[in-house]
């Protein structure tokens, strides 16, 4: 055995005597950094190595030098191989060297070729700040390497709690306490990594309830043409959906994480149907997940699977109502039914308090009506009331009156081929007679409001009553047409009355209407208006017959006198195709129907 | 055309949009890109028909298009909204139509469970004794899903697969009181329901079903003084409507009876001129929903330098001896009257089991 040498001080005299113009002086025993440090100990343990560098390699060294340098490596790969294969006096005399030449046995290696970058010795690496930690005080790297073994020893852990959970056969049969130490070892062990590392550990993979599953990653497909990024957490709960529902599991873990799935990304249709199919297998409570579904609702209000949702959760449910003298259960017959369609009815209100005229909503609520037979509900017609009360301008309110009135089974035919749009003989009259009184007062309150005129004319259409009736309603709202003192209030009365003229055969004040609104009172709508002059002009060639042969779009220059346009060279009388101007009387008086538009036929 | 009396900054930026379609599947560190997968291929399609109406078919690479497109499809014929995702109806058409567009419909053959096993997909989800057709097996009914079935159907050559006069008598019935249609009957009357329903009367060969003038007189009281057009009464306008209001407006022969030039004027001031993209109002963010629907309307209003696109199958429209090519049953061609621009045929498809008579033959 080589006798120990007194290495460390004899090589720090060996050091500073020799000429090494390296780091390795009195100063940095107290290295400031740990590349410091590291360069010093390298300096301690390979004393020669800065000098062989310096003249260019082991040539040139001086003899005792080279030999010193030759045995210190000989021995130190020897030392590796751990046996000097050499003969005895060999051996012998290569100690004797050693130990005169004072060099230490250990020391790190000799670096053959350029150092690090930054002439370091080693490189540490970077922190999570992307700082070198080769320039962290020693102690800095002291607390950071206690840190990197309090990961492995909470790794270690981590095993012996995997070994007892398989030895005791899974996780149910373990204590609670266990488990909670584990969650604890592993909040723990997350941050240190965080902190380390700048690792994130994703919530499931800190859950020792999911270990038990693989997760799996996205694939992207050939090409990737649409290749996605995520957030950490969505990719991570993303990758743990893919690996239940590869597996089909209907479990409550697996209900907890499709609502983290959807509460980050509700519009995922895929990972609702999932959920649904959970609910169904476990039998979970359908007034919770209603109530949990309200709230998801009232978070994101413009999202169809949610209301697609809701409904299949009736349908699945709505069997358990009980049928009623062998009808299916309404809230017409049934106490249980009703209390269930107002509570529904309450939560659609909170939906639509946020936004009155939500389609999604709107819909459900049609669909409810239909299947729990809510048409005499006094409830769903004072909210449509209500509604409009608050907001004459709601047309899905005004829409859904129209349904609740002239679709409830009472006043329409089943006769498949009425349409809900035509005429019924089955609505009464007095139905009929309430709903134009209705819609006319709401009118009043708005005259220019779109909604209530279209309500107006689809219950005229369904009730069987004519347009011309409406004549002297619509005078409230247009004044001397025509005249220098003209005045509309209501374009939507023009042009009502415009379709009363022309139903009663009176084509001059039709026209007339029509064209004051290409002129003034509806000018962005002139090309209808126009159309509708057209109609009145020439019926034969117009589009009003609805044949399919209506998709080859009118020509509207051909065949048909088109006011407003100049033409030259034509014999007309001088307010032909001229708006009447104010003051200018006989233009109103001068048109005559008949003969000069025959004339214009000719073209 | 109206462009020479516009200034620069209301021309279209075709080179910036088309940029940001390509810029669209690049943008990995965006929330809102992975928030969006379960429309992948939706999206994928609203960009492509963009890029092929703005003539720059070739900016999204051919073969990974396809590659994608595969990847969504399922053994059962159907395709996810992108790998991964379930089966269903929208996804379907986006597929087909993306490989019509790009010309690889016979990859469903080569690559994929096959173009019947589409077809039968798309088949299984109509309801036999309603003629409404279902998103998926889980049943959500939609006109939507009934035109995306008939559109798809068409191009795929396989009408003949489902109950036509069904879907059209449930058509009708979502009829409503104001002329227009909803998503279910009694449903509101809805632009973008109204078009599902209108292009599927096209399909089917039944317009003769509508209503034309009352319907197009609520259409066109869809447009707004500022040019713009919305989906319903009273409320805001939306460049999307531009697309939706604008091609049932133009399939029924009224698109006359709107103010065009407000409505190109409208959306041109959508249009992020310098990032691309067209947003639903001006200055708001952009989406390639509103980018597509957007330049779509573009086109139908005949803006200069962009390709016809057909109302109809809401794509590119394809020139007569393409469809004959494709096998495609056609019944009749249409023009629009003559502005300057390009000429539109629109191509109506016959469908074999509609009660359609041999006079309307042209």
């Amino acid at each position: 055995m080589p006798s120990k040498s007194k290495g460390a001080p004899k090589a720090k005299e060996q050091a500073n005597t020799g000429s090494n113009p390296s780091s390795a002086n009195p100063s940095n025993i107290n290295p400031k950094t740990i590349n410091e440090r590291s360069a010093y100990r390298y300096e301690v343990g390979n004393p020669l190595a800065s000098k062989k560098s310096e003249v260019g390699g082991v040539q040139g060294l001086s003899p005792t030098e080279r030999a010193t340098w030759t045995n210190l490596t000989y021995v130190r790969k020897a030392q590796d191989q751990k046996r000097l294969p050499l003969p005895n006096k060999a051996n012998k005399d290569l100690w004797k060297s050693i130990n005169e030449s004072g060099v230490p046995l250990r020391g790190l290696d000799e670096l053959e070729g350029l150092k690090f970058p930054g002439n370091k010795i080693y490189d540490w690496g970077r922190d999570r700040a992307g700082r070198d930690i080769g320039e962290y005080t020693p102690e800095q790297f002291k607390k950071r390497r206690g840190k990197r073994l309090r990961v492995t020893q909470l790794e270690v852990l981590g095993r012996q709690f995997q070994a007892l959970r398989r030895k005791v056969g899974g996780l149910a049969t373990l204590e609670d306490e266990e488990i909670d130490k584990e969650r604890i070892r592993r909040e723990e062990l997350a941050k240190l990594r965080m902190e380390l590392y700048g690792e994130k550990t994703g919530t499931y993979a800190q859950d020792p309830e999911w270990d038990d599953i693989e997760p799996v990653a996205q694939v992207e497909g050939e090409g990737a043409l649409a290749s996605i990024a995520y957030s950490d957490d969505y990719a991570e709960a993303m990758s743990y959906l893919r690996a239940v529902m590869a597996k089909k599991e209907h479990s409550p873990r697996c209900l907890r994480l499709t609502e983290n799935i959807i509460l980050m990304n509700p519009a995922h249709y895929t990972v609702w149907l999932y959920r649904f199919s959970i609910i169904s297998s476990l039998n979970i409570s359908i007034k919770n997940e209603i109530e949990w579904l309200n709230k998801v609702s009232l978070a994101h209000l413009k999202n169809y699977q949610i209301w697609h949702h809701r409904q299949l959760l009736l349908d699945h449910f709505y069997p358990l109502f009980d049928p009623v003298d062998g009808q299916p259960a309404t809230a017409d017959n049934s106490e249980e039914v009703k209390e269930f369609a107002l509570s529904e009815m309450g939560f659609l209100k909170k939906m639509l308090d946020e936004d009155a005229k939500n389609y999604h909503v709107w819909s459900y609520r049609q669909y409810l009506v239909r299947k729990l037979g809510l048409w005499n509900l006094s409830e769903e017609i004072g909210y449509v009331e209500t509604l409009i009360l608050e907001d004459v301008r709601n047309n899905s309110a005004w829409s859904h009156r129209f349904f609740i009135v002239f679709s409830n089974p009472a006043h329409a035919s089943s006769n498949p081929e009425i349409p809900a749009t035509k005429f019924d003989p089955k609505v009464p009259a007095d139905v009929t007679e309430r709903e134009v009184g209705y819609a006319k007062r709401k009118i009043e309150e708005a005259p220019q409001n779109q909604s209530p005129w279209n309500y107006l004319k689809g219950v005229l259409a369904r009730g069987g009553k004519k347009v011309e009736e409406m004549e002297e309603f619509c005078l409230q709202f247009v004044n001397k047409l025509g005249e220098a003192e003209e005045e509309v209030t209501s374009s939507h009365a023009l042009d009502m009355l415009a379709e009363a003229w022309a139903e009663k055969g009176e084509k001059e004040k039709a026209d007339l209407a029509l064209r004051r609104l290409a002129e003034k009172w509806d000018r962005i709508r002139e090309g209808k208006e126009k159309g509708g002059h057209a109609a009145l002009i020439a019926p034969a060639h117009s589009y009003s017959s609805a044949t399919s042969r209506s998709f080859h779009p009118p020509r509207p220059q051909k065949n048909l006198h088109s006011f407003g346009a100049r033409r030259e060279g034509r014999n007309r009388s001088k307010t032909d195709g001229y708006p009447p101007r104010a003051g200018d009387e006989s233009a109103s008086k001068a048109r005559k129907p008949g003969a000069e538009h025959e004339g214009a036929q000719g073209e | 055309m109206m462009t020479e009396q516009l200034p620069d900054e209301m021309e279209l930026a075709t080179a910036a949009h088309v940029k940001y379609i390509q810029s669209l599947d690049t943008k990995k560190d965006e929330y809102d890109y992975w928030l969006t997968e379960h429309l992948r291929l939706n999206g994928l399609y609203w960009g492509l028909t963009g890029l092929h109406l703005m003539g720059h078919e070739d900016a999204l690479p051919r073969p990974e298009t396809v590659d994608f497109v595969l990847s969504c499809q399922h053994e059962n014929g159907g395709f996810g909204a992108a790998p991964g995702h379930d089966a269903h109806m929208l996804y379907t058409v986006s597929a087909v139509q993306i490989l019509v567009m790009v010309d690889a419909l016979d990859e469903l053959e080569t690559r994929g469970p096959g173009k019947a096993k589409v077809g039968q997909f798309i088949s299984s989800l109509q309801n036999p004794s309603t003629g409404i057709f279902a998103g998926d097996e889980w049943g959500e009914e939609d006109t939507r899903f009934l035109y995306g079935a008939l559109n798809a159907l068409s191009l795929l050559g396989m009408t003949s697969l489902v109950n036509i006069d069904k879907a059209v008598e449930y058509v009708v019935a979502c009829g409503n009181f104001d002329g227009g249609y909803g998503v279910r009957p009694g449903a509101e009357s809805h632009a973008g329901q109204i078009l599902t329903c209108v292009t599927s009367l096209a399909i089917a060969g039944r317009l003769d079903l509508v209503d034309i003038d009352k319907l197009g007189r609520w259409l066109s009281e869809r447009q707004l003084p500022c040019g713009g057009l919305n989906g319903r009464p009273e409320k805001r306008e939306d460049v999307c409507y531009s697309w939706w209001v604008l091609a049932s407006i133009e399939i029924i022969g009224r698109t006359h009876w709107i103010d065009k030039e407000k409505l190109v004027h409208f959306i041109l001031e959508c249009q992020d001129t310098e990032s691309g993209g067209l947003s639903d109002r001006p200055n708001n963010m952009v989406d390639v929903w509103h980018t597509c629907f957007g330049i779509a309307g573009l086109s139908l209003l005949n803006y200069p330098g962009l390709a016809p696109v057909d109302p109809v199958y809401f794509r590119y429209a394809l020139p007569v001896p393409t469809m004959t090519q494709m096998g495609l049953d056609i019944f009749a061609v249409s023009e629009t009257p003559v502005k300057p621009g390009p000429r539109v045929e629109y191509v109506f498809l016959r469908c074999i089991n509609s009660p359609v008579s041999s006079e309307w033959k042209e």
